[in-house]
Parts: structure tokens; sequence; C-alpha cells
């Protein structure tokens, strides 16, 4: 692995040298430095390795022959698609994709839509009883998940939606709006009040101010709360695992979690159907990182 | 402002009020509507659920507090209870301590630091399922890579049945959430370090202050309001795992990584089938739960009225 990385800071050394040679009485410094700096990016190579290399060696997995896999051989000996093909036609892996697409569509369209209307609300409109009616919607984000999950099923199974992807998408709409709606109405907060002053004093109906002037506007908040509900929805088990009971209904992540106990010992297949499972995420990450740290740490220090 | 057609234009102030109160009841009517029938009626479901005997399908029982005081009698509760307090309390330590490091060493500029940032994010976005299934690959006694290396290394005598040992198991699993966490918790320190003005650092290094000297005088108390940030997150968090450890060793072996959430879902739904579903017991768990995760956000509430009142 190490010879793999050499280059970049050998480039990198021969740069600072080339600084380095001038003021030679210094150089005792300048080996300090070097020194440092060599350590430096061999603890930045290490934590790197550490991070991926768990992703790497699953894909690699996903991609060896079922029969060499326990050889003990980090690089397989020839690649193979055989897990890809076996995970797509006898596992069906992509019925549970779309599902977990399906869910993941609706739930975060009707947060980001109910969200973005009622932060507005705290935010902008003046009611009665606006102050502790939002904090009790914001004292409910306390309650961590598995304390409502038994109540949620009974209650699910008694509006007859259990093993329904109807019922998973409401008990997620319903889970995801409490801190949609704080990050929208903080984000709304942003935004000046003279502009809705403006708009009233111009004639403009209060849907008219909402739709036309604060919504255009409110679009990196709307980001953010996408991103969440996504990657909340998306990644979400224990719901999805107790409201669905049929196979085919299931969601990618309680589907992933049943392929070990179908095929335990298919490594090839597990691995390649983990890999396909984080594939949409992780693509959506990279091509939006920016959106995605920003939104996820904002979150995060606002929640 | 063409567009926002005038068609009120003698509405009088009261009207005007009176239609801003209409919209504002209108605009989070759903969400409220939502919020009751999905998080209000069960939460209070819950509690009723705790002080009942009840296997789900029957008639519940009303039994008041025999629940709580069969969990003060029962040798697992308090396994797993204590099994939580060591997770919370470590994933805490070692989840604050080890990203605020790193964010302080990236911060430091190094070439190709923000491929380092994209690649140690890229867990913070996978599922717990995904993880806890990837590394229960990894840590397999038999086939399991990291065995594989210990061995290739020459160190076979480090070889464990990871998940398996009830001395490892646990360690085993904190290491898991520390690997999928540390980009997260990294970016947020990050953040933090970026808004430290660098003229705290220009003038502490003209004083003749060294690296270490800057981390701890300025570089850490700058960062405290973070810190405590970081913090509340990591122990709301420990309180209520449970799709790492259910995925990995389902509370074993033998309750040595069961924590209260674990307890709740078997006892609620069954682990393998066996023994009757209880869910008043399970659900007077989960009003453990609740307490201990109450107490984490009055502790973020308080500190977040002392940030208000110094910015």
């Amino acid at each position: 692995m190490s010879t793999k990385v050499a280059p970049p800071h050998e480039t990198a050394l021969s740069g600072d040298y080339a600084k380095v040679a001038r003021p030679r009485r210094l150089s005792i410094y300048r080996a300090q430095y070097i020194a440092g700096r060599l350590l430096g990016y061999l603890i930045l190579i290490m934590l790197t390795v550490l991070s991926s290399f768990p992703l790497v060696w699953m894909i690699l997995t996903s991609l060896r022959d079922r029969r060499e896999v326990f050889s003990g051989i980090l690089l397989p000996k020839e690649l193979t698609l055989a897990a890809y093909k076996f995970i797509l036609t006898e596992f069906r892996i992509l019925d549970f994709l779309w599902n977990s697409i399906l869910v993941t569509f609706f739930t975060v369209l009707a947060v980001v839509i109910l969200a973005t209307l009622a932060g507005y609300a705290f935010a902008h409109l003046d009611f009665w009883g606006k102050e502790i009616i939002f904090l009790i919607l914001l004292g409910t984000l306390m309650v961590p998940g598995p304390v409502l999950i038994i109540p949620l099923f009974l209650q699910l199974r008694d509006f007859g939606l259990i093993d329904s992807r109807l019922g998973l998408i409401l008990a997620y709409i319903g889970g995801g709006l409490a801190f949609s709606v704080f990050l929208m109405r903080s984000y709304f907060k942003t935004l000046p009040t003279e502009l809705i002053d403006a708009g009233r004093v111009d004639g403009a109906s209060e849907f008219g101010i909402f739709w036309r002037i604060m919504l255009p506007l409110a679009r990196p908040g709307i980001a953010t709360v996408l991103i969440f509900q996504f990657m909340g929805t998306w990644n979400e088990f224990i719901f999805a695992a107790t409201v669905l009971h049929t196979p085919a209904l299931r969601t990618l992540q309680p589907a992933v979690f049943a392929l070990v106990g179908r095929y335990s010992t298919n490594w090839p297949a597990l691995a390649a159907g983990l890999t396909i499972s984080i594939l949409p995420i992780v693509i959506t990450y990279v091509l939006m990182q920016r959106q995605f740290v920003a939104g996820l740490t904002a979150g995060a220090i606002k929640g | 402002m063409a567009m926002i057609e005038a068609k009120h234009p003698g509405t009088s102030l009261l009207n005007f009020r009176t239609r801003q109160k209409l919209y504002g009841y209108l605009f989070i009517l759903p969400t409220y509507i939502f919020f009751l029938v999905f998080i209000a009626i069960p939460f209070f479901g819950a509690l009723g659920i705790s002080m009942t005997e009840w296997a789900g399908y029957d008639q519940p029982r009303f039994t008041g507090a025999k629940n709580f005081i069969n969990l003060y009698h029962d040798r697992i509760f308090w396994i797993a209870l204590r099994n939580t307090f060591f997770y919370t309390a470590t994933t805490t330590v070692l989840q604050t301590v080890i990203p605020l490091l790193v964010a302080v060493f990236i911060h430091a500029g190094w070439r190709g630091s923000v491929f380092f940032r994209t690649v140690l994010f890229i867990p913070v976005v996978i599922s717990f399922v995904v993880t806890a299934l990837l590394w229960q690959m990894i840590y397999d006694p038999n086939f399991g890579v990291l065995n594989s290396v210990l061995t290739a290394i020459g160190l076979e005598a480090w070889t464990q049945p990871w998940l398996a040992d009830a001395s490892t198991a646990m360690p085993a699993i904190i290491f898991v959430s520390l690997w999928q966490s540390l980009g997260f918790y990294m970016l947020i320190f990050f953040a933090g370090l970026q808004s430290i003005p660098a003229e705290l650092y220009e003038s502490a290094s003209m004083d003749g202050a060294n690296t270490w000297q800057k981390l701890i005088y300025i570089t850490i108390p700058m960062l405290w309001p973070i810190t405590t940030v970081v913090i509340v997150i990591n122990i709301i968090g420990g309180v209520k795992v449970f799709e790492l450890i259910y995925v990995m060793t389902t509370g074993g072996p033998n309750h040595a990584t069961e924590v209260l959430g674990t307890y709740l879902y078997i006892t609620a739904f069954g682990a393998t089938g066996g023994g009757s579903p209880s869910m008043g017991y399970a659900a007077a768990i989960g009003v453990v739960i609740l307490a201990l995760a109450m107490v984490g956000t009055i502790i973020q509430f308080r500190i977040m009225k002392e940030r208000s009142n110094v910015y």
C-alpha cells in the first residue's frame, strides 16, 4: 500500500527542498520541519486507509469468485461480476431498491412541503399560541425512536396500515417533521421581515408573499432539510423492519439485513448487496458534497 | 413585484391580522395532524402501555408500577443499563477527543486534505445496518479480513473471535461507531476551527507560544461551545444506540453487549421468536430510555441558553 502512495509526498518533499536549499544555516530547523511534514503525511495516509479500507475490501470481496473468497489473500486472483449477477437476478435487489426509492421520495416530498409551510408560519406569521405550539413540537425531538416503536406499531395495525409502504411513509413523515420544521423556521428567521411588509403594502395575499417572495429565497434551507430527510429515510431500519413483513415490500435496509440470513456463506453476494445498497447515497454525497457537509453539520449544530 | 396582484387595496388592519392568523393555522395544520397522530398519541400510548401487562394481541391489563418493579429486579435490565452507560461514556470520550485532534491536525493545512475529508465523511452517509453487516464480515473469526491481516503480519496470537467473545465484543462495536462517526464530528470541529480568528494565533506566536501551547490555550477554549454540542449529540446517540448492536451481536454473547435499545426491541418483538412478546414490559424499558435522553436534552438546553447569552 505504502509504495503506491509514495510519489505524492516525494514531490511535496522535493518542492520543500528546493525552497530550503538557500539558507544553509537553518538546515537543522529545516530538517525538523521536513520530518514533521513527513510524519504528518504518514498520519494522514494512515487515517485515509483506515477510513476507506473496509469499503475497498467490501468492493474487492464483491468481485471475487465464490470459491476463492476464503483464501485469505487481499486481492482477488481474477475479477468476476458473478456476485452482482446473482444479487440482481436471484435476490432481485432492484425491487428493494425501488421500494426504497418510492418510500424515500414520497416521505421527503411531503416533509419538505409541510415543513416549509409550518416553518414559515412559525418564523413570520403572527397567531395566538405560536410559541407554545412550537415548543411542544420541539419537545418531541428528544423522544428516541425505540420508545415510539411499540405504540406506533400497534397504532398502524389498528389503522390497517401494517405491512404497507403507505403506513411506513406516514410514520416517517410524522417522525421527520419536527426536526425539519425546526430547521426551516431557523432558516426563514434569517430572511428579512421587510420583504414581507413590502409585500403586504403592495397588497399581496399572505399565500402570495410566501409563495412568490419567501419560498424562492429559502432554497438553501430547503436543501438542508432535503438532505437530512433523504439520508434519514434511506438509511432507516427499525421501523421498516417492524412495519413491513412481506418480503416483496421491504426497503433496502431490512432487505440487506435479511440477505445475511439467506446467503450467510456467500460472501461475494453479501458484499455485492451491500455495495449496491450504498451506491445511491454515496453517489449523491460525492456529487453534492458541499451541500451534504454544510447541511449535516449545520443541522447538528442547530439541533 | 408586478406579479403580486393588488387584490385588497382597502383591507383594514383587523382583516389583515385575522388573515395572518388564518394562514398561520392553515400552514401548520397538516404538520400538526401528522404530529398528533404519529408522535403525540403514540408517545402517551407508550407511557400508558408501560403500566399494563400486554402481549399485543389480547386485552391490556392495567398493572400500575408492576413493570417498573419487575425491571428493578431484572438482572438483564441492570446489565443492559450498565452496558448502555459504558457504551455512552466510552463513545462520548473517544468520539469527542479523536475527532477534535484529527480536525486540528487537518486544519494545519496539508496537500490533499480536501480529498482526505471527502473520504473520511463517506462512512457518515452509510446506514447503520450496512456498516454493521460490513464490520461483521471484517470481524468474522475464520474468514474475516481483520484476523487474516493479523496473521499475515505475524500477530497470529492477537486473532480473536471479536464479536463472539464477551470481553472483545463491546470494544469491537465501539470501534465501529468511532469509524463511522469520525468524519461527522471531525467536520463539526473543523467548521469551528475555521471561525477562530487567525490573529489570535499570530499574536501567540509573537509571544513565543509553541504549537502545543496554542492548542491548549487558544484552540480548545475557543472550541468549547462546539465541543459541548458534540458531547451532547454523543450522549443522546449513546443512550438510544440500537441498530449497530442489534445487527452485529443481537446483544450477545450472553448479554455482553445488551443495551436498553436491544433489550426493549427483543422484549417487544422477539429476537428469534422464543417466548411471548410483552409490550408492556418493553414500553417500561422505553420510559427508562426516555428519562435518560431527557437528561441529555436538559443539559443541551442549558448549554444552548449559555451560548445564546454569549453571542
